[in-house]
């Protein structure tokens, strides 16, 4: 028992947890990002999809429940980490220079992560926690939509669009470092496999980012179009 | 006469003899005896690990923050071993023949044979604890050829050997601190040997951080403090390196051995302005494929491209066409100043000769020679902004190691009780000339698998510990040692520590280096008391004795240059023969060649202390070589 | 032939571990280009000895790039701006006439400032002490060949073993992690087949003791790597990941 007690609280098995809960995290990204793509199916699809989920309730609660520990450990550890490593260091340098080694996803890790913690509770405001029939669901025909409406309404709005995409990129920036390294993390290093990691890692981020962000583009388009 | 105390018997069963009649102590008993090691080199850090293993009671000291940095890293070519897996007819005997003809006929051959005999040990050892020595494809042990010998006996570790035995005995050594079984004091300087009524008991150490000094009691001490080239400032050791510790036990009565016995290695990169700290060795392994060369016309100051063929001189292969470029050590170090000396050598300060890859680029290609010399081209060019892909190399020899030091008999025990010196810093394996890849088997060997046996015999008829720190003669040297340094911080001179260090160095490499005649042997001894004197007066060492402060460290590591100088010197200017690295000039064969005079000078000097400035007494230690017959070497 | 320079250095100066310390401010002139940057500071140190300032402290010993002693933050960079090298086989060409050079103390929390630019690296040591062997007593080994190792294990092993533990990992690390220097040792000694016995004690005892030294935690940013004059690949972090792993949850 104190064998795993003190894995816990090691500086590798810290960063190990972070890893599975990230790519637990992943995992509900991809799910995630198919159910929203049903929105080019139109509204009855979507709203169906909608429905089926929070029919799935409340035996659905624990899922949602056990996202959200996920979520929580993901963070928390991380916190506490970056806590460690800044009293790792009690003198900063006065010039540091990075190495080009460092990868701009690597480098804006603290920024995306802090702008998703963001982005999670407005999203969650945004088109959770929100009447999905009220008039925000009221389309240009004058008739509601439900979900569909409200996040068509949501993005018609540029600002609330742009948003949404810098959210998305910031996803895909810490998507690609984290993918390489819950490899690392986990020690799957080899000559061979490691750069094809970093492939895989760069294009699920750039596939992910670009999927999510094309919804918004595609109604502000069709938007501004009509 | 000294008693080397050689065990009885035929050659080869001497050390086996030795080892089933000396005494043991009993296990129960050996926690109480306490051992103090200072240094952690290869010799150092093995004796401590082994002693501790076997239970004695052991404490280190080492100068640098961590033991893992004592020079013994720096060596580069290998170790020898007899183990003939090649299949090329190696053998103990050969080993052991070999170096003592390397050593011209100047090393005690019963030490010289055990050496060989535990050659083999010691690389299994080291490949147990881990050690990434070179393996060919199947997975066995590789062996190279090294420094002109003819069977493949070198076992190497890239060109980073040293370093990959000392992270083994480093190993060896924390694991034994890990368990809290040594107690080691890193960035400590010993400087005194304490001697109660004849016998070793302990040392006097300065904490370089805090600057306190205290004393530390033991029933042996074992010193394992590397050699003395930073005498002549200039030279491929660690800069740390210093000659203090053998010194001032050699003021307390232990006798030096030997001390001209220097070896100047002949790649080295050359000096390239006064400003220059030390000097950075190429391994010799370049001389296996570049060619030696310097401009038939003198102060020639054209680029080495645009000399031709016909204008160059390749000085060695000319004078020795049998050996060419692949001569011993000493040979192409005094080839290589005698071209320059007539004023043939190139380069900024005309004191370099030309080391050229071209001839075997153009036959190997490219990609061969990368192989085999790529670190060092590379090393080779971050220095000098010159790549020797493109242009010769530029070299000159430089000190590399020193062969004398402290007096050891058969037990590696000095003249006085209870001191013990390993490695570098004794004086009696390697002769007047150090054969390539025998100064790490040596450190392993005296540290590994000799000590360990030796010093038992000798705690075992002594009664264990209960040595009191606080005996007057400790208390005395403590103070001694407080009031020297407050007089060095009081003089408040005009130059600085380096200033004389780098006089002295220039006067020992230019009276005392690749060859030696009695007029500038003379010359040297009025010189250093000169020097010495003006240090007293003149010498600005600023800052406190309460905290790090290294230029007071180097005044009292330059302070005993200055007075092992003089020794030196003496030894030196005695030794009328040339034998090995020591080149009298008065004594030459007709074609320039060393000439040994066994019938005078068969023997070890040993040197007695008896002041500063003061003729030490010389005492001798006879040699005698029933297995290698004398012979005169050549190379021709 | 000869090239000088000069250059503003900025030195940190520190009495002792207790003082704040701060920069110094050094002009030094007729700076020969094929100088060492440690004989660059020994030509500085000479002329404040002089002048009767105390010269700026700073380790350094085999002066050839292997004992892993000197080492300084030189313009923000670990061992200055030279790939591959360390600070005392760094060259004074590499810099600019009027340059200002910045000097720093590697920092960290397991590297404590003794004075000036000299730091404490014990940590290093009682991280090996806790792991960093094969305990094989003197006299106890096999034949040498009686083990044949496979050629590319034993390479990857040298790879490993070439670190000369002077921190630089640790001191260009964001996170002051020590992760590259335990994983070469546990690399190095996991990766030959002596050292299997005790390959799953040593990795949980050397990194329980890295983190009790107080090390920062690795965040994948391979700064390390890139600083490391021996250029040790982090791919021995990703294998000490594993290892470490596999060590807790076997049974």
């Amino acid at each position: 028992m104190s064998n795993l007690l003190s894995y816990f609280k090691s500086s590798i098995g810290k960063k190990q947890i972070v890893a599975v809960t990230g790519l637990m995290l992943i995992l509900f990204i991809v799910g995630h990002l198919a159910g929203n793509l049903i929105f080019y199916l139109g509204p009855e699809a979507f709203n169906k999809y909608a429905k089926k989920l929070s029919d799935l309730r409340p035996g659905f609660y624990v899922v949602e429940f056990g996202l959200l520990v996920v979520f929580v450990v993901h963070m928390t550890l991380t916190a506490s980490i970056v806590l460690e490593n800044i009293k790792s260091r009690t003198v900063n340098y006065n010039v540091k220079k990075s190495s080009n080694q460092r990868s701009l996803s690597t480098r804006l890790m603290p920024f995306t992560g802090t702008i998703l913690i963001a982005f999670v509770v407005w999203h969650l405001l945004d088109f959770t926690f929100t009447d999905k029939h009220g008039d925000a669901s009221v389309l240009q025909d004058g008739m509601s939509y439900g979900l569909y409406g409200v996040v068509y309404n949501a993005f018609t709005d540029p600002i609330h669009s742009g948003l949404y995409i810098i959210a998305m990129f910031s996803l895909g920036f810490h998507l690609n470092h984290g993918i390489q390294s819950f490899a690392q993390t986990f020690g799957f290093s080899s000559p061979t496999y490691t750069p094809l990691i970093k492939n895989i890692s760069q294009w699920t981020a750039i596939v992910i980012t670009l999927s999510f962000s094309s919804i918004p583009v595609y109604v502000l388009i069709q938007f501004l179009s009509s | 006469m000294l008693d080397s105390k050689i065990p009885e018997g035929p050659m080869k069963d001497k050390w086996t003899n030795h080892k089933s009649k000396i005494k043991l102590v009993n296990p129960a008993n050996k926690r109480k005896y306490h051992v103090i090691v200072v240094g952690t080199g290869l010799a150092g850090s093995a004796a401590a690990a082994t002693l501790s293993e076997l239970g004695y009671n052991v404490k280190v000291f080492c100068i640098q923050d961590s033991p893992r940095r004592a020079h013994s890293i720096a060596a580069q070519g290998g170790i020898n071993a007899a183990k003939n897996y090649p299949n090329d007819g190696d053998s103990i005997h050969r080993l052991f023949y070999d170096t003592v003809k390397g050593g011209d006929y100047r090393s005690r051959e019963a030490n010289v044979h055990r050496l060989a005999e535990v050659s083999n040990n010691i690389i299994d050892q080291c490949v147990a604890q881990g050690v990434p020595f070179a393996r060919e494809y199947a997975g066995y042990l590789d062996n190279r050829s090294f420094g002109g010998a003819q069977v493949s006996r070198t076992f190497y570790a890239r060109g980073q050997t040293g370093q990959q035995l000392l992270l083994g005995a480093y190993s060896a050594l924390m694991k034994e601190v890990g368990k809290g079984a040594i107690d080691l004091h890193t960035r400590c300087e010993v400087l005194d040997i304490v001697v109660v009524k004849g016998v070793a008991r302990g040392i006097v150490v300065r904490n370089l951080l805090t600057g306190e000094v205290t004393s530390h009691s033991a029933d042996a001490v074992i010193l394992a403090t590397g050699g003395y080239s930073n005498a002549f400032y200039l030279s491929t050791n660690a800069k740390a390196c210093n000659v203090t510790a053998s010194w001032r036990a050699h003021k307390r009565g232990a006798l030096l051995a030997n001390p001209c016995y220097t070896q100047i290695h002949p790649t080295c990169i050359p000096v390239h302005g006064d400003y220059q700290s030390k000097l950075t060795l190429m391994s010799e392994s370049l001389r296996n494929d570049g060619r030696v060369w310097v401009p038939k016309q003198a102060k020639d100051d054209r680029s080495p491209k645009d000399i031709p063929e016909n204008e160059r001189d390749y000085y060695l292969e000319r004078k020795y066409p049998s050996f060419g470029n692949l001569v011993p050590r000493d040979l192409a170090s005094r080839n290589a100043k005698y071209v320059c000396d007539d004023g043939f050598g190139v380069g900024a300060t005309g004191e370099a000769v030309y080391l050229d890859f071209a001839d075997a680029i153009n036959r190997l290609g490219k990609d061969v020679i990368k192989a085999r010399y790529g670190n060092l081209f590379e090393m080779y060019d971050r220095i000098t902004n010159s790549s020797p892909y493109q242009d010769p190399m530029m070299i000159y020899p430089a000190l590399h190691y020193t062969m004398g030091g402290l007096w050891v008999d058969y037990n590696l025990m000095s003249n006085l009780p209870g001191l013990f010196v390993l490695g570098e810093a004794n004086f009696s394996d390697h002769g007047a000339n150090r054969l390539g890849a025998s100064a790490l088997m040596q450190g392993l060997a005296d540290g590994y698998f000799i000590i360990p046996y030796t010093i038992g015999d000798y705690l075992a008829q002594n009664p264990s510990g209960q040595i009191d720190a606080n005996l007057p003669e400790f208390k005395e040297s403590e103070q001694k040692i407080k009031d020297k340094t407050q007089k060095i911080l009081k003089i408040e001179g005009k130059k600085t520590v380096d200033d004389f260090h780098r006089e002295l160095g220039k006067l020992l490499w230019n009276n005392c280096g690749m060859s030696r005649n009695e007029k500038g042997l003379k010359e040297a001894l009025e010189k250093i008391p000169e020097i010495r004197d003006e240090f007293s007066k003149n010498v600005n060492v600023p800052g406190s004795d309460a905290d790090l402060n290294q230029a007071l460290e180097r005044a009292g590591r330059v302070s005993d240059f200055l007075e092992f100088g003089e020794t030196l010197i003496y030894d030196a200017l005695h030794r009328k023969e040339s034998c090995g690295g020591h080149f009298r000039e008065e004594s030459q064969t007709e074609e320039g060649e060393a000439l040994r005079d066994d019938d005078n000078f068969a023997y070890v000097a040993a040197w007695q202390y008896q002041g500063v400035g003061k003729i030490p007494n010389l005492i001798k230690e006879p040699l005698t070589f029933e297995e290698v017959p004398l012979s005169q070497r050549s190379y021709k | 032939m000869k090239n000088t320079i000069e250059l503003t250095l900025k030195v940190w100066r520190q009495k002792i571990s207790e003082d704040k310390g701060k920069f110094e401010t050094y002009e030094v002139k007729d700076i020969d280009t094929s100088m060492s940057f440690l004989e660059m500071l020994d030509v500085l140190n000479e002329k404040l000895t002089l002048e009767g300032d105390e010269p700026i402290a700073f380790d350094h010993d085999c002066r050839e790039g292997v004992c892993g002693m000197c080492g300084a933050i030189v313009n923000g960079e670990a061992h200055g701006p030279q790939k591959a090298t360390t600070l005392c086989q760094l060259h004074m060409r590499k810099f600019k006439n009027k340059d200002t050079v910045v000097i720093e103390p590697w920092r960290a929390k397991g590297f404590p400032v003794i004075k000036d630019l000299v730091v404490d690296r014990g940590s290093f040591d009682r991280i090996i002490a806790a792991g960093g062997y094969i305990s094989v007593k003197t006299g106890s080994a096999p034949e040498a060949n009686n083990q044949p190792i496979k050629h590319e294990n034993a390479e990857l092993a040298f790879d490993a073993a070439a670190c000369i533990g002077c921190g630089a990992c640790v001191a260009a690390c964001p996170n002051a992690s020590a992760m590259l220097f335990t994983s070469a040792k546990i690399s190095h000694l996991n990766l030959l087949p002596q050292g299997q016995l005790e390959a799953k004690e040593r990795v949980v005892q050397m990194v329980e003791k890295m983190d009790e030294e107080g090390f920062g935690n690795c965040s994948n940013e391979y700064e390390c790597e890139a600083a490391c004059p021996k250029e040790i690949s982090v791919s021995n972090i990703a294998r000490m990941n594993r290892e470490y792993r596999d060590a807790k949850f076997s049974v």
